[in-house]
């Protein structure tokens, strides 16, 4: 009878592991293919800065392409890449099955309708154009709130069933960022936050925590597992990494009025999202100095494994992306970089050097894991150099290129003096956003020999710690 | 760069006070748990997810 039961156990067991390694691999292959797309849509915003007269219909415009670029990098890639991650990590670091397999389709179908619909309305014009990341019209937030529900109760479920008698401090950070993500998905559709300061101020708050609630929680909630898993040794501090939760918990919410200081909006509101962005240097410091530890004395390790690389460039993209955000809400400083292009370097600083570097870090070390196969070392490196050195360029072109913008502004020169001292840092905006791009067809290439397309002969170094044999 | 939409000082100062002890107050716990991390007993979480997940 315990044989037999043993024997049933395993069986479900691989069962349970082959339908999680179909849902990850599901995800993943979605999210490579909104990256390919949002970035592609990028490099044509890239051209025409060159050559603003490139695409003259009305779907061409930059007004239209650019919302697209960050709407489809923001929840179609990003949101859907982390959400795989989320499961993978809650199933595993529970010991459990995943709650419902359905659920977790239905919402992957639910992100891609919704990002499909808002691509669509957007470039046929259909745009709540002022209010950053949630230009969708409201009925596909509603699609994407859907989603976020749907993975919400999924994931929740999936640890409230788990065989371990503690939460995982990976499952605090993913559960945390779905749930908070559903608040202020709600808040961004109440028609009363949607005129006037209301708006202003509800702005700030939804496109700010879409960022820092919604993506940093997951990426980081995956350093958390997957960095331990690679280097086979625990994080440096636990109770560290929970204080981090709570103290991002607490002062990053109020910090996005930082976007909209010398607004009418209520000085005091200001300042304090100044005084806490300085407060969230706790939770960046202590959490980069935990992953940096944790690394201590394995950094060679990167030489061979590609995943610890991506990871190690994420926790550097995090500390620098997040340090610099605290220094950009400083009124003096803000005056001389607010609307220019170093927040767009900044914003590509974080939102690429730092959660899709996280993401791929992530997918590189967990997904082989689930499905047993892996791409190719030259494939990983290709892809590492290429993202690695186009995303230099683009953020150090941007932030020097804006630096000099800004303060041809506060020089009060003509305006047309700031766009020709930009020019060649769009050139190498360009450049560097090429090699981004190419980058991503290799990802692609990778998702692929990962999940359906053939493994690579030979396992790549720093990967075979956490192999799982699912056959 | 002074404007005239930061607000009266003695607002500011007391909300940088305010807020600004409970920053150096997180930082104070944040530096003591960097130097001393503890949790050597393996039966601790952090060491559990190294075990096999089956």
């Amino acid at each position: 009878m315990t044989q037999m039961a043993t024997t049933y156990s395993s069986g479900t067991f691989k069962e349970d592991d082959r339908a999680l390694a179909k849902i990850f691999a599901g995800y993943s292959i979605s999210a490579a293919a909104w990256l390919l797309f949002a970035t592609f849509v990028g490099i044509v915003l890239a051209y025409k800065f060159g050559a603003p007269e490139f695409g003259s219909g009305a779907w061409l415009t930059f007004g239209r392409l650019r919302p697209i670029h960050t709407n489809a990098t923001f929840y179609g890639f990003a949101s859907i890449a982390l959400v795989g991650l989320a499961y993978y990590v809650a199933v595993r670091s529970c010991r459990t099955a995943i709650y419902s397999t359905r659920l977790a389709w239905l919402g992957l179908a639910l992100f891609n309708v919704a990002a499909i619909a808002g691509t669509i309305a957007l470039d046929l014009g259909y745009s709540a154009g002022d209010l950053e990341y949630r230009e969708w019209p409201w009925p596909i937030r509603v699609i994407f709130l859907a989603a976020l529900l749907v993975t919400a109760w999924n994931l929740v479920a999936t640890v409230a069933r788990r065989s371990t008698e503690d939460i995982y401090l990976s499952n605090w950070y993913m559960m945390g960022g779905v749930l908070w993500t559903c608040i202020i998905a709600v808040v961004a559709i109440l028609p009363w936050y949607q005129y006037g300061l209301g708006q202003v101020a509800v702005s700030g708050f939804y496109m700010h925590n879409a960022v820092g609630m919604w993506f940093t929680p997951l990426a980081l909630g995956t350093f958390y597992y997957a960095l331990p898993r690679l280097l086979n040794r625990p994080i440096y501090s636990y109770a560290l990494g929970v204080f981090a939760f709570w103290t991002n918990l607490v002062f990053y919410p109020i910090i996005g009025s930082h976007h909209f200081l010398f607004s009418p909006l209520p000085w005091w509101l200001q300042t304090t999202a100044i005084v806490f962005s300085v407060a969230m240097l706790v939770p960046v410091l202590g959490g980069s100095a935990n992953f940096l530890l944790t690394i201590r004395g394995h950094f060679g390790q990167m030489r061979e494994s590609y995943p610890l690389a991506f990871i190690f460039v994420g926790v550097v993209g995090y500390l620098v992306g997040s340090t610099q955000g605290t220094f950009e809400a400083f009124r003096s400083l803000q005056a001389v970089w607010h609307l220019t292009n170093f927040t767009v370097g900044h914003s590509h600083l974080t939102m690429y050097g730092f959660v899709t570097f996280a993401i791929w870090g992530g997918t590189y070390a967990l997904l082989p894991a689930a499905t047993g196969k892996y791409p190719a070392q030259a494939g990983l490196a290709l892809h590492f150099w290429m993202a690695l050195v186009g995303s230099f360029i683009y953020v150090v072109s941007l932030s020097i290129g804006g630096t000099i913008q800004g303060m041809d502004w506060v020089n009060q020169l003509p305006f047309i003096q700031s766009v020709v001292d930009m020019q060649p840092f769009y050139v190498w905006r360009g450049v560097g956003g090429l090699l981004m791009f190419l980058s991503h067809f290799v990802y692609a290439w990778n998702v692929w020999r990962m999940t359906y397309g053939s493994s690579a002969k030979t396992v790549p170094q720093g990967s075979s710690q956490i192999v799982e044999d699912v056959t | 760069m002074d404007h005239h939409m930061t607000g009266p000082l003695l607002g500011n100062l007391v909300i940088i006070a305010i807020c600004g002890a409970i920053t150096v107050a997180c930082f104070v716990t944040m530096f003591w748990m960097l130097f001393r991390p503890g949790e050597t007993d393996l039966h601790h979480p952090k060491y559990d997810i190294l075990r096999d997940d089956r």
